[in-house]
């Protein structure tokens, strides 16, 4: 039990309740008003399991939902959300997993960057045509794969490109002007954290809500069953198009998190040493 | 101030602690509450394909009456209109391998059974979320944490839970405050939307590491009072149980895990 009490340190517990917060505050913001075909509700989920724990990030992922679906008015509260809060567990399971095995620790000059920045280039510009392509090829496309009003098209758009800019800036900036390799491995990690998340999420839309969620992706759902799908082969398809993408933006955005906190701040948690980089001292 | 304090047999609680719920559902101890919705929820899922999720339905309504919460548990209902229309157009109009097509409109094909397959999903999504609506339109959230933490559920664990309950609207105020701060220092934020994109960095970066930041303080405040020692504490105020309701939550136990057995072997299946 002492390697289970260790993962739940008083800093643990104190950071849970605010990663929860994060997750639901910048979740709602852009699922609801900025009307992105992502996510970005899990940055809370992944940060605590990278820094803490397989359980705690566990933990952390059931409790956002749960909370957000449950617990919470209204406004912000949402009840489409609760039924997934074991696709949040698997993240934040999945996060401290990647934690253990040093994915997120900062490589700096520890080898050369170009190989690492070419994989993240490629990885990184696939999914991002895919994601665009399938999304917002047309007023149409748009309303049907995400389920927004065809009028808000453009500004969505543009915030998806602002999200994007931001993310290949950041992924610049630590791979070239830091020469951290480090990047490469959350990127990657988020890559197959997004694919184990599509495959979770979609029987759980399937049997509670008979693949329909009431915001957002429904129309999609509806044409892939239109198309002769099953109900779980089509909502895996509407997931395998938001999940990927979201969770590597969010795992790269949880690695520069961890990277801009100082030092001391984050090896007090207990995963602590596996993610201050060991060269740069 | 210190001289009329009562003296002699347990002292009740100050003016400033409030006093125990009142009320034939209200009174029930917050775990009550918990595994009744517990149960209900599963109910919803298990019993039956109409059966649960009816049954379960009249019985929220009747507790939410006796509780009083009927209006506040309507605009939950409202809440969930989106949906219930969504379930119901979908399945009803696209329903896969439907025989008893009504009507064929180009891809389609409105159903019987769809409408049907429609109606009893939305009646178990209503049954289950009430189900828990309920239960927490009816107890306050301290209430429940403290008695959980009572009966050894951690302490840990409720801070936690009670601690995010209440750092999201603080989260919520904390943003407002940042865009506060921004604008002031020119951050156009009624502009046009592409002009207001520009302030996601400067308005999302705060607020992440603000929140971070608080870690370490709280950590110590909370070592300041004695948080990881271990040993019970003593509570400021009782919430009322009682026997019959002790049995009542073994009952409770028994029938979450006879649900799942009777629906396994057979006898809940066969329910219309």
């Amino acid at each position: 039990m002492d390697w289970l009490s260790r993962q739940f340190s008083t800093r643990v517990i104190v950071l849970m309740p605010i990663a929860i917060a994060i997750n639901i505050v910048l979740g709602a913001t852009v699922q609801q008003a900025l009307k992105l075909p992502i996510y970005l509700d899990s940055i809370g989920t992944i940060l605590v399991g990278v820094v803490a724990g397989p359980f705690a990030g566990l933990l952390t992922g059931v409790l956002s939902n749960l909370i957000w679906g449950y617990l919470l008015p209204a406004p912000i509260g949402s009840t489409t959300i609760g039924p997934f809060a074991i696709v949040a567990g698997v993240i934040g399971l999945l996060a401290g997993v990647w934690g253990r095995l040093g994915l997120f620790r900062s490589r700096r000059g520890e080898s050369s960057s170009i190989p690492g920045a070419v994989v993240a280039v490629i990885l990184v510009g696939a999914l991002a045509v895919y994601t665009y392509a399938r999304a917002y090829a047309s007023p149409t496309d748009f309303q049907n794969n995400t389920g927004f009003d065809p009028a808000t098209i453009d500004q969505s758009r543009i915030f998806f490109l602002l999200i994007l800019v931001v993310f290949v800036a950041l992924i610049a900036v630590a791979l070239f002007l830091r020469r951290d390799v480090g990047a490469v491995y959350a990127i990657g990690a988020g890559l197959v954290t997004g694919i184990v998340a599509a495959i979770v999420s979609a029987p759980i839309a399937a049997v509670v809500f008979g693949g329909v969620t009431g915001s957002g992706t429904d129309l999609l759902v509806a044409a892939f069953r239109a198309g002769g799908d099953s109900l779980v082969s089509a909502t895996l398809k509407q997931g395998l198009l938001s999940d990927p993408m979201d969770k590597m933006i969010t795992s790269f955005v949880v690695f520069f998190i961890i990277g801009n906190l100082s030092q001391r701040f984050i090896a007090r948690f207990p995963n602590g040493e596996r993610l201050v980089s060991t060269s740069s001292m | 101030m210190t001289a009329d304090r009562p003296t002699g047999s347990p002292p009740s609680p100050p003016d400033f602690v409030l006093q125990a719920p009142s009320g034939a559902y209200l009174s029930l101890n917050p775990a009550t509450k918990l595994l009744v919705a517990a149960v209900e929820v599963e109910a919803a899922f298990l019993v039956g394909t109409w059966t649960g999720p009816v049954l379960v339905l009249l019985l929220v309504l009747a507790s939410a009456a006796i509780a009083g919460v009927l209006p506040r548990l309507a605009v939950i209902v409202a809440v969930t209109v989106p949906i219930v229309a969504s379930i119901m157009l979908i399945n009803g109009f696209l329903y896969p391998g439907a025989v008893d097509v009504i009507v064929r409109i180009g891809p389609l094909a409105p159903s019987v059974s769809g409408f049907q397959f429609g109606l009893q999903i939305t009646l178990r999504l209503l049954a289950a979320s009430l189900a828990l609506a309920v239960a927490y339109l009816a107890t306050r959230t301290d209430d429940l944490l403290s008695d959980l933490e009572r009966r050894g559920f951690g302490r840990r664990a409720t801070y936690v839970i009670g601690s995010a309950i209440e750092t999201v609207p603080r989260t919520v105020d904390r943003a407002a405050e940042i865009v506060d701060a921004q604008r002031s220092r020119g951050l156009d934020t009624e502009g046009r939307w592409w002009r207001r994109a520009r302030g996601i960095v400067p308005l999302a970066a705060p607020v992440v590491f603000g929140a971070l930041t608080e870690v370490e303080e709280r950590t110590m405040a909370l070592e300041a009072r004695a948080f990881s020692t271990p040993g019970p504490r003593t509570v400021l105020r009782v919430l009322p149980d009682s026997t019959p309701q002790r049995l009542g939550r073994y009952v409770l136990l028994l029938a979450l895990v006879a649900m799942i057995v009777g629906r396994i072997t057979g006898p809940l299946a066969v329910l219309p």
